[in-house]
C-alpha cells in the first residue's frame, strides 16, 4: 500500500470531486459519481491524503455525499463498500479505553444492544449496520442488517446533510461481533481528521462569502470592510482556520487520536467562530433563507457534533492529558 | 544534517552536562544571574558545536539549516537552562545584521554574539512611534566619515547589558515616514549614549529609555541601505517569528506541563479542569503546528512575510490563555501564595500581559491580516 500520491493528481481529482458535489449537493446524489471516479481506489491507496481532499470539497460545495462511512469502513479493516452503514453513537467518547492485548473480549449477550446515534441516508440502501457499543473490556466493535432502520431518523437542522438521528435497540442475537485487528480509536481517529478538513473547507467558504460582502456593501460612504471591527472579526477568523488548518494537515499520515482529537476541535472552534463572525458581516441578507449562508451555518453545527465537538473534545483532551500527568509534544520540526 | 540524529547529539549533551549548564539559582533568578547564566549556557553550547550549527561560516558558524538553532532553542528551554528572553535577542537581531551589514561587520561582531560574550539590544521604538513606528524622530545626520545620533528611544529591552544596538533612525525629511530610516549597528558604550532602566510590572528591569546626544557612529555600520532601514525592519519580523517562537512555544509547552503535572497530582480531574487544560493544550499545539510549517518554509529558501502576523497571534492567544488556566486552576497562587513555585507563577503569568504588545500587538497583526492576508482595502 502506497501512502503517497503524486500532488498534481490529487490537486486534478479535487477539482473533479468539487465539480461532481457542486452539481448534485443532496445528501448521497454524488455518491455513485464519485465511485466512478475512483474514490474507492483513491481511499485504499493514500487514505490521509484522499480523506483531506474530499472531506475539504465536502466543506468548500456544501455537498452531503456521505463518504465518512467509507474512512471509518477502511479503518477498520473493512472492504470498500457503499453497502455499509456506520451508526455514530452519541457517546461513544464516553466509551473506555481499548482492551489491552491478551485480555478477552466479551459482549454481553443477555442485554439488547440500545445506542442513541448518527446514520447516514446511506440507512437506506445499506446492507449492513456497523457500531461500536461497550464491551466489559472497552469498546465492542459489532453489525447488524439495516433492513429495519430504512426512512427512520430525525434530520433536525440541516435537512439537506446525510445524517439522521435516531435511537435503536437490538435484540443480542442479531448482533454479530465484527471481525478486525482494527481499534474503533483508529477509525475514530480517521472520522475526526477528515471532519475536520470538512470544517475548515466549510469555514473557507463562509470567511470568503462575509469578505466579497464586506467589500461589495457600502453604508456611510464606505465599504463596510473599511471599518476596523468588520476588518478584525475576518481577520480573527482567518487565524483560527489557519492554526486549525495546519493540525488537520499534520494528521495527513497514521495520526495520533490525540493529535486527531485536537484537529477536529480546533477546527470546529474555527468553523463556529467563523460562523460567527460572517453572519454578523452579512447581516439581514446573511439572515434569508435566498442567501446560502445559512446552509453552510447548519452544516457546521451537525459536523461539528460528529464525533465529538468543539465543546465536548477540550475536556477529553484535557481527561487524557491529566492521566498522563503531562502534555506531549506531538509534532516535531 | 539530519534533525533527528542532530536532536539526539544535543541531548545527549545535555544530558551529560545537566550539572554544569543547570541554572545555580533557585527559581526565576534575579536579572542579573539570569544573564550570566546566560552567557554561560551560550558560551558552553558554542564550545561544545552546538551553538554554532545554524549560523553561516562567515561568521564563525558551522552553517546547515536554521532549522538546528530552532532545535537547540527549543531543547534548551524545554529544560529550563535560561531565560528565553536574552536568547531571542541573537535570534532576531544575528540574521538580519548577516543579511544587510557588511561582511566585515558582521564577522567581526557576530561571533562574540553567538557565543555569548556580548549581549545586543533593539532600538526602535520611541515614545512618540510605538505602533507607528515609521513615524519614529530619533535623527541621524551624516558627519566626516559616519553619522551624529540625536533622540530618544524608550523600551529598548537589555541595553543594560548590551554592546551594540541595532538602531533605527530618521536619515530622511521629517515627513518621510519609512522611506526616510535607516538602520544603524551602535557601540553603547560610545560617548553621547545613556539610559534608565524602567521597572516593569512583573517587577523587573527589562527595558530602558534611551537618550542618544550626538553619538558617532562610524559609516561601515550602516546596516542595508541609506533610507533603506524600513525594509531591514520588516525583514526582522519573520524571523523574530519563526526561531523565536519556535522557543518561546518550547517554554510554553514545559509550563503547560508543569500545569499538568500540579493538577493531575492534586486529584482535580473536575471536568472544569479537564477542558480549561484542554484549552490550553489545543491553542499552544494549533501554534505550534503553524510554526513548524513556518520554520520548514524558511528553511526551503522561501521568503516569509506577512503571513506570520497569524504566527504571532496564535502563539499570544496561546500564552495568554496558558496562564489564565493557572489562575483559574491553582486557585490562589497568583494572587497570594509564597515560595519559589509560586513566584514563577506569578512572574510568568504577569510577563504573559506584554505577550499582545511586544513585537507589534495584536490590533496590529489583525489590521495586516485584514489589509495584506484578506485584501480588504484601506481602512475608513
Ligand atoms: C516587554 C516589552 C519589551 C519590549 N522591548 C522592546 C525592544 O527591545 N525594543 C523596542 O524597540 N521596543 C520594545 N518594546 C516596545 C513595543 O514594540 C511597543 O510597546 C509596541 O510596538 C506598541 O507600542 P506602544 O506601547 O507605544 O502602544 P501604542 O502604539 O501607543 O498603542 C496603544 C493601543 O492602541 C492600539 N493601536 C495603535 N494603533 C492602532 C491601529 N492602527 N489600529 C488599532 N489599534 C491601534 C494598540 O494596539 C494598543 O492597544 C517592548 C515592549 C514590551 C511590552
Amino acid at each position: 500500500m502506497t501512502e503517497h500520491i503524486d500532488a498534481d493528481d490529487l490537486a486534478l481529482m479535487a477539482a473533479s470531486f468539487e465539480a461532481v458535489m457542486a452539481e448534485a449537493p443532496g445528501p448521497g446524489e454524488a455518491d455513485q459519481a464519485l465511485y466512478d471516479l475512483g474514490w474507492g481506489e483513491l481511499l485504499a491507496a493514500a487514505p490521509g491524503p484522499a480523506a483531506a481532499m474530499a472531506f475539504s470539497a465536502l466543506g468548500t460545495t456544501g455537498s452531503a455525499a456521505t463518504l465518512l462511512e467509507d474512512v471509518v469502513a477502511h479503518a477498520l479493516g473493512l472492504p470498500f463498500s457503499p453497502d455499509v452503514c456506520v451508526l455514530i453513537p452519541d457517546t461513544f467518547h464516553a466509551i473506555p479505553a481499548a482492551p489491552q492485548p491478551g485480555e478477552p473480549r466479551i459482549f454481553n449477550q443477555e442485554e439488547p444492544l440500545e445506542v442513541d446515534g448518527l446514520v447516514s441516508s446511506r440507512i437506506d440502501r445499506a446492507a449492513t449496520v456497523v457500531t461500536v457499543m461497550d464491551g466489559k473490556y472497552g469498546p465492542e466493535l459489532t453489525s447488524f442488517e439495516a433492513g429495519f432502520l430504512r426512512g427512520r431518523g430525525a434530520t433536525g437542522v440541516d435537512p439537506a446533510h446525510a445524517y439522521r438521528h435516531l435511537s435503536v435497540r437490538v435484540a443480542a442475537h442479531f448482533l454479530t461481533p465484527l471481525e478486525t485487528e482494527a481499534t474503533w480509536e483508529s477509525a475514530v481517529a480517521a472520522a475526526r481528521v477528515a471532519l475536520a478538513h470538512q470544517l475548515i473547507g466549510g469555514a473557507r467558504w463562509m470567511l470568503a462569502e462575509a469578505r466579497q460582502h464586506a467589500l461589495d456593501r457600502v453604508q456611510f460612504g464606505h465599504p463596510v470592510a473599511s471599518f476596523q471591527s468588520i476588518r478584525h472579526k475576518l481577520a480573527e477568523s482567518l487565524v483560527q482556520i489557519e492554526g486549525a488548518a495546519s493540525v488537520a494537515e499534520a494528521c495527513l499520515h497514521d495520526p495520533d487520536p490525540l493529535l486527531a482529537g485536537l484537529a477536529k476541535s480546533l477546527a470546529g472552534q474555527a468553523a463556529l467562530t467563523t460562523a460567527t463572525h460572517a453572519q454578523q458581516v452579512l447581516a439581514g441578507m446573511g439572515f434569508t433563507a435566498e442567501h446560502r449562508f445559512h446552509l453552510w451555518l447548519k452544516r457546521t453545527l451537525v459536523v461539528d457534533t460528529l464525533f465529538g465537538s468543539a465543546n465536548s473534545l477540550p475536556a477529553e483532551i484535557g481527561r487524557d492529558l491529566l492521566t498522563r500527568g503531562t502534555a506531549p509534544r506531538l509534532i516535531q520540526l | 544534517m539530519d534533525l533527528e540524529t542532530f536532536r539526539r547529539d544535543l541531548t545527549d549533551w545535555l544530558d551529560a552536562n545537566a550539572d554544569d549548564l543547570t541554572p545555580p539559582y533557585e527559581g526565576f533568578g534575579s536579572m542579573d544571574e539570569q544573564m550570566a547564566h546566560y552567557a554561560h549556557v551560550k558560551r558552553a553550547l558554542f564550545d561544545a558545536g552546538f551553538g554554532r550549527y545554524g549560523w553561516p561560516e562567515s561568521v564563525g558558524g558551522l552553517g546547515g539549516s536554521p532549522l538546528l538553532r530552532a532545535i537547540v532553542g527549543e531543547e534548551a528551554n524545554l529544560r529550563g537552562l535560561t531565560d528565553p528572553n536574552p536568547w531571542t535577542m541573537i535570534e532576531v537581531l544575528a540574521p538580519t545584521v548577516i543579511e544587510f551589514a557588511q561582511p566585515e561587520i558582521s564577522a567581526r561582531f557576530v561571533p562574540p554574539f553567538m557565543r555569548g560574550d556580548e549581549m545586543w539590544c533593539q532600538g526602535f521604538s520611541e515614545p512618540d512611534a510605538g505602533s507607528d513606528l515609521a513615524s519614529l524622530s530619533c535623527r541621524a545626520t551624516k558627519t566626516d566619515g559616519g553619522w551624529l545620533v540625536s533622540g530618544q528611544k524608550i523600551w529598548t529591552s537589555f541595553i543594560q547589558y548590551s554592546s551594540r544596538c541595532v538602531l533605527l533612525t530618521r536619515t530622511g525629511e521629517p515627513g518621510s515616514a519609512h522611506r526616510g530610516i535607516t538602520a544603524l549597528l551602535v557601540d553603547v558604550d560610545s560617548p553621547g549614549v545613556s539610559y534608565s532602566p524602567i521597572e516593569t510590572m512583573h517587577g523587573r528591569l527589562d527595558f530602558a529609555e534611551v537618550h542618544y546626544d550626538e553619538v558617532f557612529v562610524p559609516e561601515d555600520r550602516l546596516i542595508g541601505e541609506e533610507n533603506g532601514g524600513w525594509q531591514m525592519a520588516m525583514d526582522i519580523l519573520p524571523y523574530e517569528r519563526s526561531t523565536t517562537f519556535w522557543q518561546r512555544g518550547a517554554l510554553l509547552h514545559r509550563r503547560l506541563s508543569d500545569l499538568v503535572a500540579q493538577v493531575s497530582a492534586s486529584g482535580n480531574h473536575s471536568d472544569t479542569a479537564a477542558k480549561t487544560l484542554g484549552q490550553a493544550y489545543q491553542s499552544l499545539m494549533a501554534f505550534r503546528s503553524r510554526s513548524r510549517d513556518t520554520q520548514h518554509r524558511l528553511d526551503s529558501g522561501q521568503q516569509l512575510g506577512v503571513e506570520t502576523s497569524i504566527d504571532k497571534i496564535l502563539i499570544t492567544t496561546a500564552e495568554q490563555q496558558l496562564f489564565e488556566a493557572v489562575r483559574n486552576l491553582l486557585p490562589g497562587v497568583i494572587e497570594f501564595h509564597e515560595g519559589l513555585t509560586a513566584a514563577r507563577w506569578r512572574t510568568d503569568y504577569l510577563y504573559s500581559k506584554a505577550a499582545s504588545i511586544y513585537g507589534g500587538t495584536s490590533e496590529v497583526q489583525r489590521n495586516i491580516v485584514a489589509r495584506r492576508l484578506l485584501d480588504l482595502g484601506p481602512e475608513s
